[in-house]
């Protein structure tokens, strides 16, 4: 399944060593010791509090499961709001037209700037999308004990967890345009209402995969196969 | 507490509580946990004064990359300009505080606290301020520093700052002034500082009083 001492290419010019400690035992918990979630120092599980850092340790969060379940519902919710509702007003010269997330988008696409429409999907629809959805299935995984690879999901994680920021450029965006264009009946772009609930969406997504406990999912090793 | 350090030689995957023996890695390599792909540790390499020097030029960047408009439009003759606080003030004063709010601390607090942060930890383990006092503060920044780093979002701000041009040169002209050169160059001289610090090594340098 795994070898010891395997050196391996990772990325371009670096190459990932590994080594593990099989004949001892595969999970920190049995072995008595726990790591401390803020310095990552290892402890011994007789401790209540890191030598180090002071942070109370615990071997398993067993509630984030549900936390992290209900940030996630309420980030769904929220998102659906995000996507019907306009997120920008924009006055031109009198007309006033609402534009939602997805209709900004065709707009930037009918007048041929293709590669910023595809930089705005992926921040705007792409990322908040995948990320839902990994999550869920994340979490599925974990509350329904469903048996899909634990080592494909992982790698999902770590993408979800790293690529969840860019979600922000499209309000950043707003922000720049609301403050330079405010020219009256002329010209006058503000935000609408699914500005905050996407916003909301993103801090939600980024807190119920930070609070998550992602080792509960490894937990289960013995019960399901994990080659791969 | 000698029980604990009889495990100096293992460490644990943050991820996956894999037990893993912690062994010397050679420099540009880092140890990936075998059974889930986290990347675990690496040589740490971490050089104070090089820290030191990025932090000082972020701190001179930061003023007129925040005082100086980022992006300038001229509009049938009238001029609007804007800085990254002013736009995210505008957010908030339309009401939707939220988005404001979001903005301003991922834009502006942020990485002035992140600065002002790893300036500090710099200094204490370059002064070799050893007081009950010095390492406590130390310690609340080691803890604070994962966060802070996070909502640090200056590389998504400037791709924003080039979409926002493309998308308002729709209407009217558009232009970059010294503010948007100062915003950039803060933002690299952030990426190297992000780069160089190492917040494993920087936890080797608090001392264990028990």
């Amino acid at each position: 399944m795994m070898s010891n001492n395997q050196t391996r290419p990772a990325n371009h010019n670096e190459t990932s060593a590994r080594t593990t400690l099989e004949s001892l035992a595969p999970q920190g918990k049995k072995l008595g010791i726990c790591l401390c979630p803020t310095c990552k120092k290892v402890n011994s599980l007789t401790l209540t509090h890191c030598i180090r850092c002071k942070t109370k340790l615990s071997t398993r969060n067993y509630a984030s499961v549900q936390q992290s379940w209900a940030l996630l519902i309420t980030a769904i919710i929220l998102l659906v709001l995000a996507n019907v509702y306009p997120i920008t007003l924009l006055t031109n010269r009198g007309v006033v037209t609402n534009d939602t997330i997805f209709s900004g988008i065709a707009h930037l696409i009918h007048t041929g700037m293709i590669p910023i429409a595809i930089i705005v999907f992926t921040a705007s629809i792409l990322v908040p999308w995948l990320k839902i959805i990994g999550l869920s299935l994340y979490l599925c995984a974990i509350s329904f004990k469903i048996p899909i690879s634990k080592r494909k999901m992982m790698i999902g994680f770590h993408i979800i967890e790293w690529i969840g920021r860019w979600s922000m450029l499209d309000l950043f965006v707003i922000s720049l345009t609301v403050a330079l264009v405010n020219m009256g009946q002329l010209l006058d772009a503000k935000p609408a209402p699914a500005a905050t609930a996407f916003a909301l969406v993103i801090l939600l997504t980024q807190l119920s995969a930070k609070v998550l406990d992602t080792r509960l999912l490894w937990d289960r090793l013995e019960t399901h196969n994990d080659t791969n | 507490m000698s029980e604990a350090k009889s495990y100096k030689a293992v460490i644990l995957c943050r991820s996956c509580d894999l037990v893993i023996r912690k062994r010397a890695l050679p420099s540009n390599v880092r140890a990936l946990c075998p059974r889930c792909d986290t990347a675990l540790y690496d040589t740490p390499y971490c050089s104070i004064n090089g820290l030191l020097a990025l932090c000082i030029t972020a701190l001179l960047l930061f003023l007129p990359a925040n005082l100086l408009p980022v992006l300038e439009i001229h509009f049938l003759g009238s001029i609007r300009t804007t800085t990254a606080y002013e736009a995210a003030i505008e957010v908030w004063v339309q009401g939707y505080w939220v988005v404001g709010l979001a903005v301003l601390i991922s834009a502006v607090i942020a990485p002035a606290l992140l600065i002002l942060s790893v300036l500090l930890q710099v200094l204490i383990v370059k002064l070799n301020l050893c007081s009950p006092f010095w390492q406590s503060i130390f310690l609340q920044l080691l803890k604070k520093h994962g966060l802070l780093s996070q909502l640090t979002m200056l590389e998504i701000y400037v791709i924003s700052f080039l979409v926002s041009a493309f998308q308002l040169s729709d209407f009217s002209d558009v232009y970059f002034g010294m503010g948007t050169l100062s915003f950039t160059l803060l933002f690299i001289a952030m990426l190297f500082l992000q780069r160089e610090y190492n917040l494993e090594h920087m936890w080797s340098y608090v001392h264990d009083e028990q």
